[in-house]
């Protein structure tokens, strides 16, 4: 059989080798593949579905060579395929519509594709010969490009050989635009922009390679460089947001008032308001560096730990039912205290990755009682401190990034040898406690398993994503490695991933959108932006509190949300500060700051703050309303940010809401008895809630609802917190 | 300004010459050309309303319409086949008031697609498009406006209510997108069948009365003075908080609403038909609000994800679930309602033929089961099929697409429409616009 193949491809390449001696033979990986590719042939909704199309099966996206190679050549007893005469081979006959085919004529008889399809079945269907020049890269040209409004681009996709020869495929490529608004791009590979101002990265992929290029659309009417010139710049950051700004024409906003700026400088950093006191003492400061005094005294207040371990808890804390009450408390109780003690943040992540001993001792342990399975921790330690998402890799080649099979599970391999001791996991109590360490690798849950490729059963060395696989001494921990990998300094998504996250945090949107979706098909808005500030964060040793600082110093940070005529279309380059709600657990806390009345919780002591709060089965109608996650739901769900009218109608007629504006012992109740004018009473109301002063005309509008009939201290103070609180104003961050 | 819910087809997009705008924005152009009212396409209305029923984590095909009892025990399950009032098409054998009943609906055996995960399945069935980037299973993504936000914003309800219900909470991707707010699902959670239910939180709180509510809602205007960027494109977040409150006060003023709410309302005996369990009652109160005019309710259904323990879960599960939705089905009809209400019940997907280890299966998107009665539906259709195994769709294979589109073609909503986002970029209704016919 083998000889009847080299004999036929032998006798097929004399024969056709005088005519075309400039092109090499046509091979199956090398020319085929792309095709079958290029044309959705093996695409998911078609042939590469897992069970293929009407009995025939390729691997999708051609991920493996030689499933595909036997589906064509020998399955169905080979008749896909007909050497003698090529034309008449099923393949060429569906493709090219001349049979019925359920997806259409694809190949026209004659096009430079069927014309290649019937060469190598000619040649008697050659592989690519393993030593052959292997596909490097494509490259797209242009890779970047400014457009006006409605201007047109063809590009270009050049292969590129081990062997140094380059090929033109951009017949062969596929395109796609992340952003078709902005500029959209046909299956030619010709780009159009549309009538906005804005940016569009332009994918194009062939066979499993890549290739982007980055569209600008300015607005517009330029405008006099010197009005960026004259720009303040506070630090770094403020040169490379102007920047930004100038390549699109935009113009940041005015900044923001010293109140406002105050009142999101509390809610952004300790997650609470300012009392009226210190709103006052604020606004009075003469001293010109004001707004960097409060920063750094709010950085270390108390509150601040319990904030920002509130955020992680949406990524780590597990669901209580699965892992044990004391396991979720002990990981909740551990982020805290990093926070608190402001671990630096590769040495969290190092804590975290390489964690051992057991879940009632250590709580960074129990990430890996929450996750057990090799694959869903590559999944999971990618994606969060990485921000490299891994899942597509699981099954097939990742159709728009450069993982395949083998580097997740090769990664998968960091897993392999955890082993665990004591009670495992037992839903729905799974109370017990549980040991993880270094386990023998020899099998089962006390030693742990190689990890092994689905495909080729082929047992997988712990490789770090792009690098080469690791000889590790078997008493190391393959978990120490990882974790040294994962935080090393060379490492280029670690930092970006973190300074990604909290600009998203403080500025209401990431760079790179989704924060944990760092590819290059999903660029930032403003890479060297992120680049100097990953950059600067290492150099401040990954000191958390060092890198908000340094955001919320910016002069980006203090701009107004308010927009002007060439910024208000802006949602993604920082020309103006964009308004988010606030999260449940803040909402609450100043709902009960304000009002005087604290929230009772179960399993906590009374007086708890809803930032303290460690586990989703303290029950909450006010925070599940707010969009808290609940990691106790089967599948769980993220935190939402959106309002809603169930938020609305919450803070309306709740009675839980009710009775803290009522209590005889809340806020109300006090300031109605005190001694203060009713002038002064207003004063302090919207110092409370708005935390600033009110306008002329919101004092005289208040003042007079002392007046009305009926009216007594008592009622119109409850009346003015329940409307305050019922405000956007309230309810987002400006 | 390009109002999306007042017909705009691919038709218009085209004579507009969308290529063509200059300067100041697609959407400042858009609003220039004033096209709001142009109703093109629309197919006829058959059904006025709709009830999803939304089996969250993915329902088994196997152990509900489409078992295979020839199948090796290994992909075949625990349950039987029973036979259906259509001879030739068997369901499972816990599903036995659907099976008599199918004459009133349609059984779609061939919808599948390719996101195995639930973030990504949960949002392709529910908006008809697949999620733009990989998303994950514990994802609660949007990006693409849900059939309810849809049909909310294309309907529109009776005063006071709100078009879009979800009970007892929202279901993932359910959300209104780039529509906005507005049509974002009304949440009512709760177990409507334990005593004194109350739809919480839309009545005053006790010891308010409704002169101090009216004095307040004065008070709070005179204290609500944060700038508003009235420029859609800004993307302000707070116009969507306006919104809310508007329609929260509008609730709080319905008699309709209100009443639609007091499930108490409703006799004993009907509330024992429906089954006396928080589903049961949940689909009780899809009718009530149906009756009110409400145009879409989703029953979100959760639990269905069932990697282990299948058939120990479901054998108590599946008679409750069975009943509960052939009452619902048989009660329309006899009020008359059916033809006018589209009923679906569905997951985003099915799950795998080999059972594992802990008795369960896995995810699987290749095949799955869909139920459609009403609207027009024909009774006792069977569409597609899946292969002797039940891995895959392999008769008259359909997509989320084709789904979704039947669902709005069904209420009279064109799939192939132009929406537009906040920025103006317009993006279709459902790409692929083609309803299933045999359902039509």
């Amino acid at each position: 059989m083998r000889l009847h193949a080299f004999l036929l491809a032998v006798f097929a390449l004399a024969f056709t080798a005088p005519l075309q001696a400039a092109d090499p033979p046509v091979t199956f990986e090398r020319d085929v593949q792309p095709i079958l590719t290029r044309y959705g042939c093996n695409a998911g909704a078609c042939h590469g579905k897992a069970r293929g199309q009407n009995g025939f099966q390729l691997s999708l996206l051609a991920y493996d060579n030689d499933f595909d190679f036997n589906a064509i050549t020998t399955e169905a007893r080979g008749r896909r395929i007909f050497p003698a005469n090529a034309a008449f081979s099923l393949l060429l006959r569906k493709a090219s519509g001349q049979v019925p085919h359920g997806g259409g004529k694809k190949l026209p008889e004659g096009s430079l594709e069927y014309q290649t399809l019937e060469k190598w079945i000619a040649a008697g269907t050659p592989r690519t010969p393993a030593d052959a020049p292997k596909l490097e890269k494509i490259t797209l040209s242009p890779d970047s490009k400014l457009m006006t409004f409605n201007a047109t681009q063809q590009l270009s996709v050049t292969a590129h050989y081990s062997d140094g020869t380059k090929r033109d495929v951009t017949h062969l490529a596929q395109f796609s635009s992340s952003e078709a608004v902005y500029a959209a791009v046909d299956v030619s590979g010709k780009v159009k922009a549309g009538p906005i101002p804005g940016e569009a990265t332009i994918m194009a992929r062939f066979a499993e390679k890549f290739a982007v290029c980055s569209v600008l659309i300015p607005l517009p009417s330029p405008v006099d460089a010197n009005v960026y010139a004259k720009l303040p710049r506070n630090n770094f950051i403020d040169d490379l947001v102007w920047a930004k700004l100038q390549k699109l024409n935009l113009t940041p906003s005015e900044v923001a008032g010293d109140a406002t700026f105050h009142r999101r400088a509390y809610l952004d950093v300790i997650g609470r308001l300012p009392t009226p006191d210190e709103t006052r003492t604020f606004l009075a400061d003469k001293d010109a560096k004001k707004r960097e005094k409060l920063i750094d005294a709010l950085i270390d207040r108390p509150e601040y730990a319990d904030f920002w371990a509130n955020k992680w808890t949406d990524l780590l804390r597990p669901n209580a039912y699965h892992v044990g009450i004391k396991a979720t408390y002990n990981l909740d109780q551990w982020l805290r205290r990093s926070f608190r003690e402001n671990k630096s943040y590769d040495q969290f992540v190092r804590e975290l990755i390489a964690s051992k001993g057991s879940t009632f001792t250590n709580g960074a342990v129990v990430m890996y009682r929450d996750r057990r399975d090799p694959a869903e921790l590559t999944t999971l330690v990618s994606q969060l401190f990485l921000g490299v998402r891994l899942d597509c890799a699981k099954c097939h080649h990742h159709p728009f990034e450069v993982y395949s099979q083998d580097d997740f599970y090769s990664f998968a391999a960091f897993f392999g040898r955890i082993g665990r001791k004591g009670q495992g996991i037992s839903a729905p109590i799974s109370g017990g406690e549980e040991v993880v360490y270094l386990g023998t690798g020899t099998g089962g849950r006390r030693n742990g398993g190689v990890v092994k490729h689905p495909l080729t059963g082929k047992e997988m060395t712990p490789t770090p994503l792009l690098g080469k696989s690791l000889d590790i001494d078997p008493d190391t921990d393959p978990r120490d490695i990882l974790a040294q990998w994962v935080t090393a300094p060379e490492n280029p998504y670690f930092a970006k991933v973190i300074v990604n996250r909290v600009w998203a945090d403080l500025m209401g949107r990431g760079f790179v959108d989704p924060v944990d979706d760092l590819r290059a098909t999903n660029p930032p808005s403003n890479p060297e932006l992120l680049d100097a500030l990953a950059k600067d964060f290492r150099k401040n040793k990954c000191d958390m509190k060092a890198l908000i600082r340094s955001i919320c110093l910016s002069h980006a940070y203090g701009l107004s949300t308010t927009p002007n005529d060439r910024n208000q279309a802006d949602l993604r380059n920082y020309s103006r500060h964009y308004r988010q709600r606030l999260r449940a657990e803040v909402l609450l806390d100043m709902v009960s700051d304000i009002t005087g009345v604290p929230e009772k919780f179960d399993a906590m002591p009374l007086g708890s703050r809803a930032m303290e709060v460690w586990t989703a089965r303290s029950g909450s109608v006010f925070l599940d309303s707010f969009g808290r996650p609940d990691p106790n739901q089967d599948p769980p769900c993220e935190r939402t940010s959106d309002t809603t009218v169930v938020q609305a109608l919450h803070l309306m007629n709740s009675p839980n809401l009710y009775k803290k504006v009522t209590s005889d012992d809340g806020r109300c109740a006090t300031l109605a008895k005190s001694t203060k004018t009713n002038a002064e009473l207003i004063d302090e109301f919207y110092l409370l809630a708005y935390s600033r002063n009110p306008t002329d005309t919101e004092r005289a509008a208040a003042l007079k609802r002392f007046d009305k009939k009926g009216a007594t201290r008592r009622s119109v103070t409850e009346d003015l917190m329940w409307a305050l609180i019922n405000t956007p104003e309230f309810v987002f961050n400006d | 300004m390009p109002t999306n819910c007042n017909g705009f087809s691919r038709r218009d997009a085209i004579q507009l010459g969308l290529g063509t705008l200059l300067g100041g924005g697609l959407v400042t152009a858009l609003r220039a050309r004033g096209f709001a009212a142009e109703a093109v396409n629309k197919p006829a209305a058959k059904a006025k309303a709709c009830v999803l029923i939304w089996q969250d984590g993915g329902p088994t095909h196997y152990e509900m319409f489409d078992p295979k009892p020839d199948a090796p025990a290994e992909y075949r399950g625990e349950f039987k086949a029973i036979p259906t009032a259509v001879p030739g098409v068997n369901f499972s054998e816990h599903m036995t008031k659907l099976a008599k009943g199918l004459k009133q609906f349609a059984m779609i055996r061939s919808i599948r697609h390719d996101q195995g995960n639930h973030g990504a399945g949960n949002h392709y069935m529910m908006t008809g498009a697949p999620p733009r980037i990989p998303v994950g299973c514990g994802a609660f993504v949007s990006f693409h406006p849900s059939m309810g936000s849809v049909v909310a914003c294309e309907k529109g309800a009776p005063a006071g209510l709100p078009a879009y219900f979800s009970l007892p909470s929202m279901s993932r991707s359910g959300g209104p997108n780039f529509l906005g707010a507005k049509y974002a699902p009304f949440v009512v959670g709760g177990d409507p069948n334990a005593a004194g239910f109350k739809v919480r939180d839309v009545a005053l709180p006790e010891g308010l009365t409704g002169d101090r509510f009216d004095d307040r809602a004065g008070v709070r205007n005179e204290v609500d003075n944060l700038k508003r960027f009235m420029d859609k494109a800004t993307g302000d977040p707070a116009l969507a908080l306006d919104e809310h409150y508007k329609q929260a006060y509008d609730l709080m003023n319905s008699k309709e609403a209100q009443a639609a709410f007091d499930i108490g309302k409703e006799n004993e005996r009907s509330r024992e038909r429906y089954g006396r369990n928080a589903f049961g009652q949940r689909c009780l109160m899809a009718r009530r609000l149906v009756e009110a005019g409400v145009p879409f309710i989703t029953v979100y259904d959760g639990g269905w994800d069932h990697h282990t323990k299948l058939f120990e879960t479901l054998k108590k599960r599946l008679p409750e679930w069975d009943n509960s939705v052939s009452a619902l089905i048989e009660d329309l009809a006899q009020r008359g309602l059916l033809d006018t209400t589209l009923v679906i019940a569905l997951g985003e997907f099915g799950r795998t033929p080999q059972i594992n280890k802990d008795s369960g299966r896995d995810h699987w998107a290749n095949a799955m089961s869909v139920l459609m009665a009403g609207g027009g539906t024909p009774g006792g259709t069977v569409i597609g099929a899946t292969d002797k195994k039940g891995f895959a769709a392999n008769e008259r294979v359909l997509s989320p697409e084709n789904f979704v589109s039947t669902v709005y073609a069904k209420l009279g909503i064109d799939p192939g429409k132009i929406l537009f986002n906040a920025q103006g970029r317009p993006s279709h209704l459902v790409s692929d616009p083609t309803s299933i016919k045999e359902l039509m």
